[in-house]
């Protein structure tokens, strides 16, 4: 055990400097100028000099890549140039939001994804098969950004049912401050029975974690009516059947077990995406995580949120991929880690 | 068996799970009564995002916020006003006949929001810092000495006659600073970082989540009127669609970022005032002087003469604005609508370049992808060069991108160079037709790389005798622009128009020229 750890945090170190090397220089070799974009608007050729040395842009590329890792290394991601703040304290401001997104958006997924792919394999060529079947196809096809808008657009413009943007009323902060405890809002409310704020969050989060939802949606339900399908033509099904075990028993204790591990790798790898999909979902909804402040930093090539955010996002996959096949091994036990 | 022993595990779990819920909803943080709102909030979405708080550094889209906490001497009032200035922090001022001393007597009862009383010694350090080290400290280079002989007189003493009321009412450069925080910036430069503020002004900064929200309260020392609302929450909102529907579905009380697009079903809807008013903003096209055949002045006024002018202001301003008379906005000095301006005349066009022997021109234009007037009026120029023969490249890259690649490498660089440009205070001689297209050994903001004696000097000499004689000096300016429509170094493309949409139950102020980025919360209240 203490040997495939040992390879996976090695492997892991290897994904996370490759990472870093290749984000630093390609983010580096565009046409841009970091100290143009530190200062913001109009500015001074003086200004523009002093910036430069302050940001350490007039010491040669690898330096200033060597000087990146050592202070990161430290807790030091350097400073945001569209902020100046930080970059992992703008991070870890952030992530908690994106969290709760990913969390509610993931749930959703999977939850309404198996259950749509129990019905779509109980009865394959029913109407509601062919329904759920496009629906997926849909979730899978249809870009993130373009279904925010729609559902924007008739959610909030058309029926007024839901917020346009935030995380929460803007007056919750002012009339229910949520008092933070452990630092994620939605549950933060909860646990200090701040039921106004929960109310108005839970309602803020309906629009964006459907859209963030639909792409893992799509892929949970095409994967769990494919595995139900093939499990309930297995032999070991029909012999269930043969010896009068009830259809309902064989679907959810016989069948759906064995239909279950695949689906929990696609849902590992389609949460592991959300991270870059929540890009576009939080900037439609301006949500204020991860994503946002992502969209918003390669916009303004802001290259240490860059570097920040996607060194984030490889630690995020690493984290994924390794719960998914320990998830796995747990589920199948023909899988060894 | 083994799947009952599951499922009594599942049910610990789920027993296990609501204890700690219901448990930690003990530890309930009293709440202040659902619905009740403690103060008056006024809700605002804004694309104006804070590059520094710095009021020395400020020099961008933060001034949308920074009047509304820091005072300068002096505000410029837009034309037509009763009186050309409001007194701000200087109560009263006068200069002498040669216009190179101005005396300001500062407000007496003004004080900064740590409490501290606002005195000249305080306004002298002020300009100082910003003269010595500020983003837009320039605008202090007529100013030899500042000098506080009284605690509530300022002497500044000019090595030439400058305008310094219309400079010390600059939208930046021209904060007053308390003492307190002007020593803290200068020790620790991040010191503003977080939305500190040491400004005099109605409202103080109470909190900033940097690149989403900007909440001020009204400054309860403030010695002028008292704001209607006592809180502003400025949500930062880079999208102007996502920004209009917060507004249309109320969830804040007033949008400033509406896409112009919008504008005509918002008018339509009879809930929106749309007000229309003149802006500093002005689109001007560098042409690449330093390459053939553009370093040939009659190539460059031909291709002026392709440019669709009205296409561009209906499909790019959507209407809102007019075919510019050079680079100086109309509204802004030393704007003179009898400055000649190229029509849209293709067959003239194309004629003049065969005649010039140009032929099978290529030409790359680049412009600042993140504004979309110049991504809608772009494709039109080279479509209407694709008309007379011309093959144009369009490059729509960040203006930090486009501005780095033109300066690096001149000679390589682009041959149209799009920009959008506003001058830093109400004086466009000194800085439109200064920085666009004065001579300069490096090149900064003149990507036309264009060089022409008679027309530094034109602007040089303006720019001094425009503190004692505005009417001579306009004259120089006209000159210079005359020579700018002759020898075309630049496309001049449009002024354009800022659009207001404002909802009907509130009453705003009106838009102030002299300070485009601003809304003055202060003055906003339900309309009667």
């Amino acid at each position: 055990m203490l040997r495939i750890i040992w390879k996976r945090v090695t492997s892991a170190f290897l994904v996370l400097f490759a990472a870093s090397f290749f984000t630093f220089f390609l983010s580096r070799i565009v046409p841009n100028d970091p100290a143009l974009a530190y200062i913001g608007g109009k500015t001074t050729a003086a200004d523009e000099q002093k910036v430069r040395s302050l940001l350490g842009l007039d010491q040669p590329l690898p330096i200033q890549y060597f000087k990146y890792l050592r202070d990161m290394l430290k807790g030091n991601w350097g400073y945001s140039l569209s902020t100046k703040q930080p970059v992992l304290s703008e991070i870890l401001k952030r992530l908690p939001a994106t969290l709760e997104l990913i969390f509610f958006a993931v749930g959703f997924a999977l939850v309404v994804g198996i259950i749509c792919g129990i019905i779509a394999a109980k009865k394959p060529k029913g109407f509601a098969s062919s329904f759920i079947r496009i629906a997926a196809i849909a979730g899978i096809s249809v870009p993130a950004f373009w279904l925010g808008l729609l559902l924007q657009l008739l959610f909030v413009g058309k029926f007024h049912i839901f917020p346009a943007t935030g995380e929460f009323d803007i007056d919750i902060k002012f009339t229910n401050p949520i008092h933070h405890i452990t630092g994620f809002p939605l549950f933060d409310s909860l646990i200090t029975g701040n039921f106004t704020a929960l109310t108005s969050g839970l309602k803020h989060m309906v629009l964006p974690a459907l859209t963030l939802s639909a792409y893992s949606f799509g892929l949970i339900t095409r994967m769990s009516r494919g595995n139900l399908l093939e499990v309930l033509g297995q032999e070991y099904i029909n012999v269930a059947r043969a010896n009068g075990i009830s259809e309902r028993l064989i679907l959810f204790k016989l069948a759906l077990k064995n239909a279950i591990p695949p689906v929990i790798t696609v849902t590992g790898l389609s949460t592991a995406y959300l991270i870059t999909g929540t890009f576009f979902v939080e900037q439609v909804y301006g949500w204020p995580g991860i994503g946002g402040f992502a969209a918003n930093s390669l916009i303004s090539v802001d290259y240490p949120a860059i570097m920040g955010i996607t060194i984030l996002g490889a630690v995020g996959y690493l984290v994924i991929n390794f719960l998914v096949d320990v998830i796995y091994a747990k589920l199948d036990p023909r899988v060894k880690l | 068996m083994k799947m009952k022993s599951s499922s009594t595990s599942s049910r610990k779990t789920f027993a296990l799970i609501s204890s700690i819920v219901l448990g930690a909803t003990v530890i309930t943080v009293p709440q202040i009564a659902s619905g009740a709102t403690p103060v008056s909030v006024f809700k605002v979405a804004t694309s104006a995002a804070v590059t520094t708080w710095d009021p020395i550094q400020s020099f961008s889209t933060e001034a949308f916020y920074m009047p509304n906490i820091y005072e300068p001497l002096l505000w410029k009032n837009p034309d037509g006003s009763a009186t050309e200035y409001t007194p701000g922090l200087a109560s009263s001022w006068t200069h002498s006949t040669d216009g190179k001393t101005w005396t300001f007597k500062i407000r007496s009862g003004a004080t900064f929001h740590d409490g501290s009383a606002v005195t000249a010694a305080a306004v002298k350090a002020s300009f100082e810092e910003s003269q010595k080290d500020g983003g837009a400290g320039f605008i202090w280079g007529p100013v030899n000495t500042f000098a506080a002989p009284s605690a509530d007189t300022l002497v500044m003493n000019l090595a030439y006659s400058a305008p310094m009321d219309l400079i010390a009412s600059s939208t930046y450069g021209a904060w007053v600073i308390s003492p307190k925080a002007l020593a803290a910036g200068i020790a620790n430069s991040k010191y503003y970082d977080s939305g500190i503020d040491g400004g005099s002004g109605p409202y103080t900064i109470k909190s900033y989540s940097a690149g989403s929200e900007v909440v001020l309260s009204a400054y309860p020392g403030y010695w002028g009127s008292k704001p209607t609302y006592q809180i502003v929450d400025a949500l930062i909102t880079p999208d102007a669609v996502t920004a209009q529907q917060m507004m249309t579905s109320g969830q804040v009380d007033w949008s400033t970022t509406i896409p112009l697009t919008s504008i005509a079903d918002l008018k339509h809807s009879g809930k929106y005032a749309i007000n229309v008013y003149k802006s500093p903003f002005n689109y001007v096209g560098y042409f690449n002087t330093l390459r053939a055949p553009l370093n040939n002045p009659k190539v460059r006024a031909a291709l002026s003469m392709a440019i669709p002018y009205t296409d561009i202001v209906k499909i790019g301003g959507q209407g809102y604005g007019t075919q510019a008379h050079g680079p100086v906005p109309a509204g802004i000095y030393p704007f003179d609508p009898s400055i000649p301006q190229y029509k849209k005349q293709l067959a003239t066009a194309k004629a003049l370049l065969a005649k010039l022997g140009v032929k099978n021109l290529s030409l790359k234009i680049t412009y600042a992808s993140e504004n979309p007037a110049e991504a809608r009026f772009v494709p039109l120029i080279a479509s209407a060069f694709a008309s007379i023969g011309i093959k144009a490249d369009v490059q729509g890259i960040l203006f930090n991108q486009q501005w780095a690649a033109a300066k690096k490498d001149p000679a390589n660089a682009q041959d149209i160079f799009i920009v959008k440009y506003w001058p830093t205070y109400s004086d466009a001689g000194v800085d439109n037709l200064w920085s666009l297209f004065h001579s300069s050994t490096k090149p900064f903001f003149n990507l036309s790389y264009w060089k022409n004696s008679t027309y530094d000097n034109l602007v040089d000499d303006a720019a001094v005798l425009s503190g004692s004689d505005k009417v001579a000096a306009a004259k120089m300016y006209s000159q210079a622009m005359n020579i700018l429509y002759t020898e075309a170094p630049g496309i001049y493309l449009y002024d354009e128009a800022q659009v207001t949409v404002v909802p009907r139950r509130l009453s705003v102020p009106k838009y102030n020229i002299n300070y485009p980025f601003t809304a003055f919360f202060a003055g906003i209240k339900l309309a009667s």
